[in-house]
């Protein structure tokens, strides 16, 4: 090794003794860094705390509502909301290959509308319990209630297939959270992992027929509500492979009754700060009105002649979702998500122009405005979006201006009237175990728009958790 | 002054192209060496538990396992990282394979892709915790041998590297790097950013006998833009793991256990 003898000889020649510049930034280390971290068996080990997230919170919402040109039904959303749960995800390993999952919580609430106590102060939402086997080193098998989520997108998750009617009253309307707080589905999975790719086939049975959608009063204490999740057969197989360097798309295919959709999503790397996202998802279906109008009236909600309400159009064609986006993150550690979201069976304009027009109309009809806001609560509970082409912004910023401020805000607009939907949220972590909190979410707009003609105006949170 | 004499001339310059050409060989073969002290020479396993400084008050905890494996189409460490600490991060996961970051949170069942300026842990980025083949991602220029102290005060001859990044994979534009004589155990590292601002200082220390080798267990990270923030990363719990290729791809995230 000739080089590395040879330089070093001729450089020592000019090494400086000493670098007192250098040595100064030994005093930006204050002594407490230095001494003897706390020894290892007070630490709790990994094993024990990796298996399981419990926390309690205590959340108290006040809502401020407005009037509407299309009075909503009742029951009215109440002004104010106490909610305290208890939150649990815990994981049990049976054996090197097989464990147990658990996913839940506990709620306790009251509030201004319903009478204290009932059995509606309770409910538990049993969102995962699935059994996992691993047969083979890269082969998984699982079973049980299993929250199967697809999609890179931050706001709107066209291949997220599993999504509908999975959401029960959600303390935020942040996707974020929405994907969070959400039931599984009773499914068998089964995973092969291969070298730079994975095969997975999901097959979720009909264990009930649709049922109503829930209202706030109609919601039940102790009851996994499985006609949710489980009231179709449906099948999904999804692989991803590499075919690049950090170009890993996803490709799937989805059936559910009659019906088979497409996707795909894909992400790339740009530099060290952005990653530029996309996401499809294409199918035969009907228009939204379509899908609810056939919805309302199978599980008995709205009478036949529910449909003559509104014009549309009945028949199914191929219609896509869309949504391409990218995530930066600043100098300062803020990371901003953008997209477009595109989603062609929601309302046209012209279906806006009928809606509102007919509510007006008919606006001391309640058999015609409870048709109409059912078209909307139909949305809102198989999380589809309304509207067809909204922009989505987000931004999150960790240490922001103090150390352990979180602040995170987004707003998604819709392209057609501008009217929007924002929500702002700060955690201040006060310690590991403790977090304090504040949400507050408004919804702008003019009258005869998407957002502005919610009876809700705004609402905020104020919320307290404990971890454990 | 003496003017040089066209043989005195003559014999510098021949004696300084060789050296010249040969320094750049020597600056990698001395951050290679030096890679092999942090890195053992097999897929492994390492627990990183990070406590965080404010004006030297103790801050924050934060606790993660990394597996660490080398690709062997680039020889750079691919790094699968579960978090520990804090109880609501504890089960968290993330995978870097080359500038490919993805991010994945058991409670939301969601894989996310991040870039590599994301945060993942308290103040440091991802190329402070994870594990990493310096010779891979720079290329060096030896500056000379200088002797620094280490975070101890004690004073160590070393290796003043200067290091600029050779492939998009490099967290840092520039590094300079003091890597001490003989033992090639890094001492101490200065990181910029593209502009050329210092971001960060570390110190490495605490060397130890771990996986067949003296390795430092602990680094301390000063936050240049606010030097009142400061990062200690012990490293402990040294493993030899067996990881299969299979485990580096975003469907795997869920499945990661640590045993």
């Amino acid at each position: 090794m000739r080089p590395l003898r040879l330089a070093p000889l001729l450089l020592t020649l000019s090494a400086a003794p000493a670098l007192a510049d250098e040595n100064q930034d030994l005093n930006l280390i204050p002594p407490s860094v230095t001494e003897p971290a706390p020894p290892a068996s007070a630490a709790p080990t990994p094993t024990q705390d990796l298996r399981q997230r419990i926390y309690l919170e205590n959340a108290l919402i006040l809502n401020d509502r407005r009037g509407v040109l299309v009075p909503a039904p009742p029951p009215p959303a109440p002004d104010w909301q106490q909610r305290l749960f208890l939150d649990a995800r815990k994981e049990w390993a049976l054996s090197d290959q097989a464990s147990v999952t658990y996913s839940g919580r506990l709620n306790l609430q009251a509030d201004d509308v319903e009478p204290t106590p009932t059995h509606h102060n309770i409910r538990n939402d049993f969102r995962e319990g699935y059994v996992s086997w691993q047969p083979l080193s890269s082969t998984y098998l699982d079973l049980g209630r299993i929250n199967l989520k697809n999609g890179v997108a931050a706001g709107f998750n066209p291949t997220d297939f599993f999504k509908t009617r999975t959401v029960v009253e959600p303390l935020s309307i942040d996707p974020a959270v929405l994907r969070e707080d959400r039931l599984g589905t009773f499914m068998l999975e089964g995973q092969q992992l291969v070298e730079h790719g994975a095969v997975t086939l999901a097959y979720a049975p009909k264990l009930y027929d649709p049922s109503r959608i829930y209202t706030q009063t109609s919601l039940p204490s102790f009851n996994p509500m499985l006609d949710r999740t489980n009231a179709h057969d449906r099948l999904l197989l999804k692989g991803s492979v590499d075919i690049a360097e950090g170009v890993n798309p996803e490709f799937l295919v989805y059936h559910e009754g009659n019906r088979t959709q497409f996707g795909t999503n894909i992400t790339e790397g740009v530099g060290h700060s952005t990653v530029l996202y996309a996401e499809w998802a294409g199918g035969n279906r009907a228009s939204l009105v379509a899908d609810a109008f056939r919805y309302g009236v199978d599980t008995g909600t709205l009478p036949p002649s529910a449909p003559a309400v509104l014009p549309f159009d009945p028949h199914s064609y191929f219609q896509n979702d869309l949504t391409a986006g990218l995530s930066y993150t600043t100098p300062n550690k803020i990371v901003l998500n953008l997209e477009y979201q595109f989603h062609q069976a929601g309302f046209s304009p012209q279906d806006w122009r009928n809606w509102f027009t007919t509510g007006q109309a008919h606006a001391n009809t309640p058999a015609i405005t409870e048709t109409l806001w059912y078209i909307r609560s139909y949305a809102v509970d198989q999380q589809e979006p309304i509207n067809t082409h909204a922009i989505f912004a987000r931004a999150d910023w960790q240490d922001a201006f103090i150390p352990d401020l979180e602040l995170t805000a987004f707003i998604r607009v819709d392209l057609h009237d501008g009217s929007s939907v924002a929500q702002a949220t700060a955690d201040y972590y006060l310690s590991n175990a403790w977090t304090v909190g504040a949400v507050a979410a408004v919804d702008p707009g003019g009258r005869r728009t998407d957002f502005g003609s919610l009876p809700q105006a705004a609402s905020l949170i104020l919320k307290l958790a404990r971890y454990f | 002054m003496t003017r040089m004499t066209p043989f005195v001339a003559a014999l510098v310059l021949a004696l300084t192209l060789p050296i010249a050409a040969a320094e750049a060989q020597t600056a990698q073969q001395i951050i290679a060496a030096a890679d092999k002290v942090r890195n053992p020479d097999a897929p492994f396993r390492v627990t990183n538990k990070l406590a965080e400084f404010v004006h030297g008050a103790l801050h924050d905890t934060d606790e993660i396992v990394v597996y660490a494996k080398v690709d062997p189409a680039t020889g750079q460490f691919r790094d699968l990282v579960r978090y520990v600490e804090p109880p609501r991060d504890a089960g968290k996961m993330a995978l870097l394979d080359g500038t490919v970051l993805w991010f994945y949170d058991p409670a939301s069942k969601a894989s996310v892709r991040i870039s590599p300026q994301q945060r993942l842990i308290g103040q440091a980025a991802i190329g402070d915790v994870l594990t990493v083949n310096l010779a891979v991602d720079y290329t060096g220029t030896l500056i000379g041998a200088e002797t620094i102290e280490d975070s101890t005060r004690k004073s160590r001859e070393c290796w003043h590297l200067d290091m600029k990044a050779a492939n998009d994979h490099a967290t840092y534009n520039r590094v300079e790097y003091w890597f001490e004589k003989g033992t090639y155990y890094p001492i101490k590292g200065k990181f910029y950013s593209d502009s050329g601002r210092l971001l960060k200082i570390l110190y490495y220390g605490k060397f130890a006998p771990a996986l067949g080798g003296i390795r430092p267990t602990e680094a301390i990270i000063i936050d240049a833009v606010d030097s009142a923030l400061v990062t200690r990363i012990d490293f402990g719990d040294y493993q030899y793991q067996q990881i299969p290729e299979t485990w580096f791809q975003r469907d795997y995230l869920p499945r990661l256990r640590i045993e």
